[in-house]
């Protein structure tokens, strides 16, 4: 008789050894096929190569020096894909896919090949208009002190007007720079960025957590065709966003959208350690179904990186969704297929999300700028202070 | 010198192409504000797009050297922040400049350069409740603001409500100071700026809510007629004018001064919502009366009445500002000093053209005009408080408060040259009065 239930706890017992082990395998899995994939990638660079990637871990100059503008205008750190060889390049972006989720790398690669596609229409511009003038002064990285020479492992030997004629300096998929901050490990954190044109990935790999804030996201054209497919890089966070606005009552909007203009990122590039007041509607205020739409809308910023750093990362979310505030400003009207030409916002105490189209000059829905931060953990900053 | 090749191609290239996506013709002024215990701090972001940068450069440059001076950039930042006005609780601060920051003129010139300034503004002590205004006053069409509070450090500060226009070029930050002490003296209070803020905030109060002015107004314009049959008609004496006005006013102020203090020491409550719509319905029945004498001779008791009723909207605004106990005695004489202040102000200024006007042909015209605007703001009003509906009533009524001073100017001009030129000699038809001015 009682061997029976001693039985049933040592099955038990072992299921649990055995699920538990699992689950850790998995989280470990994450974290080491990235610290592989970075040591692959490392060993692929020559020594010259390898000191330009690799920082100090506490390197914050080349923390904070990400950017939305091309990269011939605000340099980053690292060696861009350009400077690589194939074997080089191939490794490099199986690191950043590592990082990241499916549709994560899938975004990331959107943004690089509308940059591309912005190459060829700026060369054919360039060709036909003489006239315009060059980009706008917002947003940017930290305080540049002018000193600063060609990014490090820069354009070595060619011709600076080659290529593309004078775009391809500026924009270009192999535009795009890849650093490491710390030496990569399983256990000791460190941090991989990956940035260029419209896109700052920074990545702290810290154990099994894998934090993503701060990052942004752009798209310019945000709207281009490849191959007959109409391609939108941020679309769903335009869409989401833009249902999640529809799905309000009237009481509702009326507080969620703002009576005024926003030009720009409020805590974009060298805005690290900010935090505004939240404004617009608070999720208390949201019935199941909307609160449900917010999140989802925040996944497409916490779902780029990789899914068990992901999971982790909506669980705290989820929990602070009634603290979480959505506000609106712009149009509340969108042309269908297209990209909305309104900012929004979604701040938590773990969270602002921005998206900000760039509203003048040309068409705001073809020109979109993100940021999603975590103002309590930026670079994995929370992490030191537990 | 690759470098510098780049940035020259990049020049060229943005002139081709960038531009059609770009912003390039505006300046961004980004500003966080930060608030402390006794100070405010700003810290100011200025990023002038490529094709503004010329004449920013030009501006801060103004020797024309190309090089930035010290004295240059000290010049530029007083005069960034001289375009910008500072107060709390309506007094004004003067901010100062803590530190500087220029890029170099080349990073500015394409549109790189972020210009970093940073100013504080001494706080003046003050009420638990606090407002905060940040008001621009050039609005440069080429100028994108934006205004955000950061979250206070101090525990003790809760940021309880943003208000901004549409530009940003106006921002309103209401905060709570939650651990200020009961004032220790009444001298304190009455010297100090809580006494002048909160007269100044009675006289804005009834400067900008024109609806108690509406009110005595409309009441006031049949004060100098008299009533024949069921019409008002005839004129009663200058003298006999001044005196209906005067118990007019003392009565509205004493019934308003009544349910102030009552309502302000907590000892009656009321739901402003209802209030909002008996002062609408208030103005209704003092626009009527003066198309039709509806209470003739008893307009002081009704200017009582619904004085009790304004003045429970005057208490809601003295409540909002969460006062202390002794605090509130003090802020209900000061508020309400401030009222009868601006009261006076609008009657005395009023008056002569009235009086003026009233011994004319034009006055019937005038005074049924009137009464008209009154009653047709109140309709809206009260549809607007009662069902939520939005009317343009708040948008005329304001353009007609906004231009007071000029509207009333006109008017004294106009009554000036009716008395001149339709004087009607109404001695003769002075009719005998009893003592409240009406025909015995």
């Amino acid at each position: 008789m009682n061997s029976f239930p001693m039985r049933t706890i040592r099955i038990c017992a072992w299921a649990v050894v055995l699920w538990m082990s699992v689950t850790v395998a998995a989280q470990q899995t994450a974290t080491t096929k990235i610290v592989s994939a970075a040591n692959a990638f490392l060993a692929t660079l020559d020594a010259k190569q390898r000191k330009s990637v690799m920082y100090a871990y506490d390197d914050e100059t080349q923390r904070a020096k990400w950017s939305n503008f091309p990269t011939g205008f605000v340099p980053r750190g690292g060696i861009s894909l350009r400077d690589m060889t194939p074997a080089q390049r191939k490794a490099a972006m199986t690191l950043v896919a590592a990082t990241l989720s499916h549709r994560g790398l899938e975004k990331v690669e959107q943004i690089m090949e509308g940059d591309e596609v912005n190459k060829i229409q700026e060369a054919k511009n360039q060709g036909n208009r003489p006239q315009g003038g060059p980009p706008q002064g917002a947003q940017q990285g930290p305080p540049q002190d002018g000193q600063q020479g060609p990014p490090p492992g820069g354009r070595g030997g060619r011709p600076p007007f080659g290529g593309g004629g004078l775009s391809a300096d500026l924009f270009g998929k192999d535009l795009y720079y890849i650093s490491i901050l710390g030496t990569p490990s399983a256990k000791t954190p460190w941090m991989l960025q990956f940035g260029g044109h419209h896109l700052a990935l920074n990545i702290t790999i810290a154990g099994d957590q894998g934090i993503l804030t701060p990052t942004l996201t752009g798209a310019q054209p945000a709207l281009y065709t490849l191959d007959g497919k109409t391609v939108r890089p941020l679309g769903q966070e335009s869409d989401k966003g833009f249902a999640l606005l529809q799905a309000l009552d009237d009481t509702q909007k009326k507080q969620a959208v703002l009576s005024y203009k926003l030009a720009d990122l409020v805590l974009g590039p060298g805005q690290d350690g900010k935090t505004i007041v939240p404004e617009g509607l608070k999720a208390t205020a949201m019935n199941e179904k909307q609160k449900a739409m917010l999140l989802d809308v925040i996944s497409e910023w916490a779902g780029i990186v990789h899914e068990s750093a992901a999971s982790a990362r909506m669980a705290q979310l989820k929990a602070d969704l009634n603290e979480t505030w959505f506000s609106w400003s712009g149009p509340t009207t969108v042309t269908p297929g297209n990209n909305i030409t309104a900012y929004y916002r979604i701040q938590g105490p773990h969270l602002v999300i921005e998206y900000a189209p760039q509203t003048l000059g040309g068409d705001a829905s073809l020109h979109v700028h993100t940021m999603y931060r975590d103002p309590t953990n930026d670079y994995g900053r929370g992490l030191a202070k537990q | 010198m690759k470098r510098k090749l780049i940035t020259v191609a990049a020049w060229f290239l943005c002139l081709g192409g960038v531009a059609s996506a770009h912003r390039l013709d505006e300046c961004l002024q980004a500003m966080l504000v930060t608030v402390e215990q006794d100070h405010v701090h700003t810290s100011m972001r200025l990023i002038p797009g490529v094709a503004v940068s010329a004449a920013v450069i030009a501006d801060i440059d103004r020797n024309g050297d190309g090089v930035l001076s010290m004295g240059e950039r000290q010049a530029y930042a007083e005069r960034v922040l001289g375009d910008w006005s500072l107060t709390v609780d309506g007094n004004r601060l003067t901010p100062r400049l803590v530190s500087m920051e220029f890029p170099q003129i080349d990073q500015i010139r394409e549109g790189l350069g972020e210009i970093h300034l940073e100013f504080t503004a001494d706080l003046p002590k003050g009420g638990r409740n606090r407002r905060l205004i940040l008001e621009n006053h050039r609005q440069d069409p080429n100028t994108a603001y934006m205004v955000n509070a950061l979250v206070p450090h101090d525990n003790n500060i809760q940021i309880v409500g943003q208000k901004r226009n549409e530009l940003q070029s106006f921002y309103q930050l209401d905060y709570i100071q939650t651990d200020v002490a009961a004032p220790t003296g009444w001298w304190d209070q009455v010297g100090g700026t809580g006494f002048a803020s909160l007269f100044r905030l009675g006289v804005r109060h009834i400067a900008e809510g024109t609806d108690h002015l509406l009110f005595l107004l409309a009441l006031l314009l049949p004060a100098p007629l008299l009533v024949v049959g069921s019409r008002w008609s005839g004129v009663v004496s200058a003298r006999q004018s001044l005196l209906r006005i005067l118990k007019i006013v003392t009565a509205f102020t004493v019934g308003h001064s009544i349910t102030l203090a009552l309502a302000a020491m907590g000892v009656v409550s009321v739901p402003s919502r209802p209030i909002e719509v008996l002062i609408a319905v208030s103005i209704l029945v003092s626009a009527f009366h003066a198309l039709r004498p509806l209470f003739p001779g008893r307009e002081a008791g009704i200017a009582a009445f619904f004085g009790l009723i304004h003045g429970l909207a005057f208490a809601a605004t003295l409540s909002e500002l969460g006062l202390g106990q002794w605090e509130r005695v003090v802020g209900i004489l000061a508020f309400n000093l401030g009222i009868e202040t601006m009261q006076l102000f609008v009657v005395a200024v009023t008056l002569p053209s009235l009086l003026l006007l009233s011994r004319t042909r034009a006055y019937p015209a005038f005074r049924v005009g009137g009464a008209l605007f009154a009653g047709v703001a109140a309709v809206g009003w009260i549809a607007e408080r009662l069902f939520g509906l939005h009317g343009p009533v708040d948008l005329w009524v304001n353009a007609v408060a906004h231009h007071a001073l000029w509207v009333a100017g006109a008017l004294f001009l106009v009554s000036l040259v009716c008395w001149r030129s339709w004087n009607i000699d109404r001695r003769a038809a002075t009719v005998a009065l009893d003592p409240c001015g009406y025909p015995a």
